[in-house]
C-alpha cells in the first residue's frame, strides 16, 4: 500500500453499504461518529442547564452560563448586534458542535468528521441558510434583494454589482466550509504522515527506523498540542465569521 | 484522494438534518434554560445596582441634610457659648459687686465695734484713772475729794492728753 493509498484509508469516510429496502443509507464512520458526538452534546449541555445542590451541578451551570454569556458578548452581539440574541440557540450549538467534530479525531477509534467536505458543506449551507433567513427576517424578501446592491450605485452598474455581490455571499459560505474542511484534514494528514516517517524509515533501515521515531514522536506530540489549539481556533472563526456575515446582511445599507 | 473532494450528498443531508435537529434539541432542552438563568441573574445585577445607587444618592441626600444640620448645630452652640460666657461675665461682676459691698460692710461694722470697744476701753481706764487718782491725791492731801470733783479733773488730763495725741499724729 502506498503513503498516499495509507493516509487516505484514514482520513476518507467508510461507507457501511446499509440499504433500507432499495435506498442506501448514508451510514458511514463519519456519521457515526457525528451521531455521538451529538448524543455527548445533548447530555453534557442538559446536564450543564440542570441546577442541582451538588458541587460538580453547580459548577456544570456555571460553566454553562459562562458560555452562553461569552457566546452572546463575545461573538453574537457584536457580529449581529442585539438582533442576534435571538439566534444565540443556533450559535452556541454550532461551536459545541464543530468542537467537539474536531477534537473527536483525537480519540482512538474516532474520525475527525469536519475533515470530511460534506460535514463542513452541511454545516456551511445551515450558516448560509441562517443568513438568508436574517436578511429576509430583518428586510423584507425584496428589501433582501436590496441590500444586494449598495445605495448610491449608478443604475448602469447594477447589472454589474448585483451578480457579483450574490457571487460573494455564496463564496463566503463555501470559504466557511473549505477553511474548516482544509484545517481539520491538513492538521491529521501532516499526523499520520509524520507516523508513517517512522515506518518508511523502518523499511529501508530498522535501526534508523527506531532512531527516527523518537523526533518523529516528538513531532507528533506537537502537532497533537496545536491540533488541539487548532479545533478550538476553527470552531471559533467558523461560528464568528457566521455572525459577521448575518451581522452583514442584517446592517446592510 | 479525489473523494476527498467530492462531497457525499447522503451524509451532507444527513448531517443537516442531525445538526439542525440537535439545534432545536438543545434550545428546547438546554439553551434555554441556560439563558433565562442568565438573563434573570444579569437583571437582578441590574436590579441591585440600580438599588445601590438609589441608596447611595439618598445616602448623598442624607449626608447633605445632616452637614447642614451640623453646620446649624455648630453656629447655634457659638452663639450659646458666646451668651454663656457673656452671662457669666456679668454675674462675675455682680458676684465682684456683691462680695466687696459686703466685704465694705464687714469693715465698717468691724471699724464701729473697734471704736466701741475702744470707747468702753477708755471709759474704763478713765474709771480706773480717777479711783486711782482719788486714791493717790488722798494721800497726798490727806482729804478726800469728792467724786464730781476728781471726775471733771480726771476728764480734763484725758482731753489734754487726747489733744496732745492728736496733735503729735
Amino acid at each position: 500500500m502506498e503513503v498516499s493509498e495509507t493516509i487516505a484509508h484514514h482520513i476518507l469516510d467508510h461507507d457501511f453499504g446499509v440499504m433500507l429496502g432499495t435506498v442506501h443509507l448514508p451510514i458511514t464512520a463519519h456519521t457515526l461518529t457525528m451521531f455521538g458526538i451529538s448524543l455527548v452534546l445533548l447530555f453534557v449541555c442538559i446536564l450543564m442547564s440542570r441546577t442541582g445542590k451538588s458541587l460538580f451541578m453547580r459548577l456544570m451551570h456555571t460553566l454553562g452560563e459562562e458560555y452562553v454569556a461569552f457566546m452572546r458578548d463575545g461573538i453574537v452581539v457584536p457580529g449581529m448586534g442585539v438582533e442576534g440574541k435571538q439566534f444565540l440557540s443556533y450559535f452556541c450549538t454550532l461551536f459545541l458542535f464543530i468542537l467537539f467534530s474536531n477534537l473527536a479525531g483525537l480519540i482512538p477509534q474516532m474520525k475527525t468528521i469536519t475533515s470530511n467536505i460534506a460535514v463542513t458543506g452541511a454545516l456551511a449551507l445551515c450558516s448560509g441558510a441562517l443568513i438568508v433567513y436574517c436578511g429576509i427576517k430583518f428586510h423584507g424578501g425584496w428589501g433582501f434583494v436590496k441590500t444586494f446592491v449598495p445605495g448610491g450605485t449608478p443604475w448602469w452598474l447594477v447589472p454589474l454589482i448585483f451578480p457579483l455581490e450574490v457571487i460573494s455571499l455564496i463564496i463566503r459560505v463555501c470559504v466557511l466550509a473549505i477553511r474548516l474542511f482544509a484545517n481539520m484534514l491538513s492538521g491529521h494528514m501532516v499526523l499520520l504522515s509524520l507516523l508513517l516517517i517512522i515506518f518508511i524509515i523502518g523499511q529501508m533501515s530498522k535501526i534508523a527506523g527506531v532512531g527516527s521515531a523518537v523526533p518523529a514522536m516528538g513531532l507528533e506530540i506537537f502537532m497533537t498540542l496545536l491540533e488541539l489549539l487548532v479545533a478550538f481556533l476553527q470552531a471559533y472563526v467558523f461560528t464568528l465569521l457566521t455572525s459577521i456575515y448575518a451581522g452583514l446582511v442584517i446592517h446592510s445599507h | 484522494m479525489d473523494k476527498l473532494l467530492n462531497p457525499d450528498f447522503g451524509v451532507m443531508a444527513l448531517t443537516v438534518v442531525n445538526f439542525l435537529l440537535l439545534v432545536w434539541l438543545l434550545h428546547k432542552f438546554a439553551w434555554k434554560s441556560l439563558i433565562g438563568a442568565l438573563e434573570k441573574r444579569e437583571q437582578q445585577i441590574e436590579n441591585d445596582k440600580a438599588a445601590a445607587a438609589k441608596a447611595r444618592q439618598e445616602a448623598q441626600q442624607i449626608k447633605v441634610e445632616l452637614d447642614a444640620q451640623l453646620q446649624h448645630i455648630t453656629a447655634e452652640a457659638a452663639k450659646k457659648m458666646q451668651e454663656a460666657v457673656a452671662l457669666g461675665n456679668a454675674q462675675k461682676e455682680q458676684l465682684l459687686e456683691q462680695t466687696q459691698q459686703q466685704a465694705q460692710r464687714l469693715l465698717e461694722q468691724a471699724k464701729a465695734q473697734i471704736e466701741a470697744e475702744k470707747n468702753k476701753a477708755l471709759a474704763d481706764v478713765r474709771d480706773q484713772v480717777v479711783s486711782t487718782a482719788l486714791l493717790a491725791a488722798a494721800k497726798i492731801t490727806g482729804q478726800q475729794m469728792n467724786q464730781a470733783s476728781a471726775e471733771k479733773t480726771v476728764d480734763e488730763v484725758l482731753r489734754e492728753v487726747k489733744n496732745a495725741g492728736s496733735a503729735r499724729a
